[in-house]
């Protein structure tokens, strides 16, 4: 029951005064309960559930940048290690490794 | 974004265990609070590439695994009723009471329901007007605003066959109870993503300050974990005890306002058994005197149950991170997952569960992230 997933909005209405919707769970879909979340949350938001009710809204941009960090980390870490192993320099600047990232 | 798979890369968490391991200069002990988190860990093996780094120690954030035995009696009892539809969350049905669980009494014909929200038990009824229907409100902070707000609606909409059987535990009562444990190892903590993204943080603050322990709110990925536990472990390593935000897409300092608000205005604090580790004060919510009416333990007079945990079962050894479940005599043989002895061996976020699972599974094939 603790298991709290992230899901897409994908229809908000009224139920007797109680602010529900449809949340989208990578193909599965629910009704959920946005009382909680309603003042923030639009069509396409991304929220957190927990037992059929929105506890919090997913911030896309932290979401992102968390993801931006960790995957810069490991870059660093691998470009070190090749170092280590011999050949490369150890300091690549951020800025070249940044621009790989589309790769 | 789908914000889940993007956070099992492996080939992210590898280089992060690495980092883990330098940044390391000697071994540190943490103590991830949730279940959730317990499950990701043991099953994609980060507790055994850490090894030597970091000894994760699971916490006794998993509801199904601390719900007391004399509530889930209360339970069976009020299952077994004529006229009472019992409905729970469903991994619930198979915690052992003192003589058997909520699958036997539905076997031997008690009404017993399984629903996902305590709003589809409030909807049971509003159709059954005839029956009493009884919820039985588990969990931690994730589950306590979805309760609430059943309770909330009942009394709004005026269903008088509604009721609630609580059993509401809180996060950091537990903190200060394993701090505060004789013979304590752990140096710092994972708080639980999700509590946090209802409570947020301002709770932790205190007892960061007070026990000198770093606290860092992680999400419930594997990048999540390994990224709070660098975290930490950094904290560790600067002699620093702060309250860190690992999991900032979800969570905000100050939670999430509308749901703490209707927690407050449904429960009240209160001393909570923990199963396993004993009475925590302060550590759970009951309804306030307001709802009494939607209270069951008064409406059906529920009293005088006396509880028999199996004197075998080390759940409170394990929680307290004292035991690693394998250790447990009986662990894999007299109790398994198809017949728990304890709770812990109940929900796949029990640790007792979480080792056997990952056990069976390495019969098989070797362990690794993001099998
Ligand atoms: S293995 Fe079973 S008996 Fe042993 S501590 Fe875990 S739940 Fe209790």
């Amino acid at each position: 029951m603790c298991l709290g997933i992230p899901g897409k909005v994908i229809e908000i209405h009224d139920e007797g005064g109680l602010p529900m919707g449809v949340v989208d769970f990578g193909g599965v879909r629910r009704s959920v309960c946005l009382a909680y979340v309603s003042h923030e949350v639009g069509l396409g938001d991304y929220v957190i559930v927990h037992v059929g009710f929105a506890i919090s809204k997913v911030d896309e941009i932290e979401a992102q940048r968390t993801f931006e960090v960790l995957r810069e980390m490991s870059k660093h870490d691998e470009l070190d290690w090749m170092a280590e192993l011999g050949g490369m320099p150890s300091s690549v600047p951020t800025t070249a490794a940044a621009g790989d990232s589309a790769s | 974004m789908k914000y889940l798979t993007e956070y099992r890369d492996a080939s992210i968490a590898l280089p992060l265990i690495e980092r883990i391991r330098k940044t390391a200069t000697r071994p540190w002990t943490l103590m991830e609070v949730c279940g959730g988190q317990t499950h990701t860990i043991v099953r994609q093996g980060l507790d055994e590439l850490l090894d030597g780094a970091v000894e994760m120690i699971h916490g006794p954030g998993c509801p199904v695994c601390v719900t007391p035995l004399e509530q889930i009696d209360k339970a069976l009892q009020l299952a077994a009723r004529p006229g009472v539809i019992f409905t729970s969350f469903g991994d619930m049905l198979r915690v052992p009471g003192s003589d058997c669980d909520l699958q036997q009494v539905r076997a031997r014909g008690g009404q017993v329901r399984i629903v996902y929200s305590p709003l589809d038990a409030l909807a049971l009824a509003q159709r059954n007007p005839e029956s009493e229907v009884v919820f039985f409100a588990v969990g931690f902070e994730t589950t306590a605003p979805a309760n609430a707000m059943a309770v909330w609606r009942a009394r709004e909409l005026g269903v008088t066959n509604f009721s609630v059987l609580v059993s509401h535990v809180t996060v950091p009562p537990a903190i200060r109870a394993i701090m505060q444990s004789p013979g304590n190892r752990v140096q710092g903590f994972l708080a639980a993503g999700h509590v946090c993204a209802v409570m947020g943080w301002s709770e932790y603050e205190p007892l960061a300050e007070q026990y000198k322990i770093p606290i860092v709110v992680t999400g419930f990925e594997p990048l999540d974990i390994l990224e709070g536990i660098l975290m930490a472990v950094q904290q560790l390593e600067d002699g620093r005890n702060e309250v860190e935000n690992q999991y900032v897409r979800s969570v905000r300092r100050e939670g999430t306002p509308p749901a703490r608000a209707r927690i407050e205005d449904v429960f009240e604090l209160a001393d909570r058994k923990w199963r396993g580790i004993g009475e925590i004060p302060m550590s759970g919510l009951r309804l306030r005197e307001e709802f009494a009416a939607f209270d069951a333990e008064r409406k059906f007079g529920l009293g005088g149950i006396t509880v028999n945990e199996p004197a075998e079962c080390r759940a409170g050894d394990v929680l307290t991170g004292r035991l690693k479940p394998p250790l447990c005599a009986a662990f894999g043989t007299r109790c398994t997952p198809e017949h728990p002895l304890g709770a812990l061996m109940v929900s796949s976020e029990g640790a007792c569960a979480a080792y056997y699972h990952i056990a069976k599974h390495r019969g098989a094939a070797p362990a690794g992230v993001m099998a």
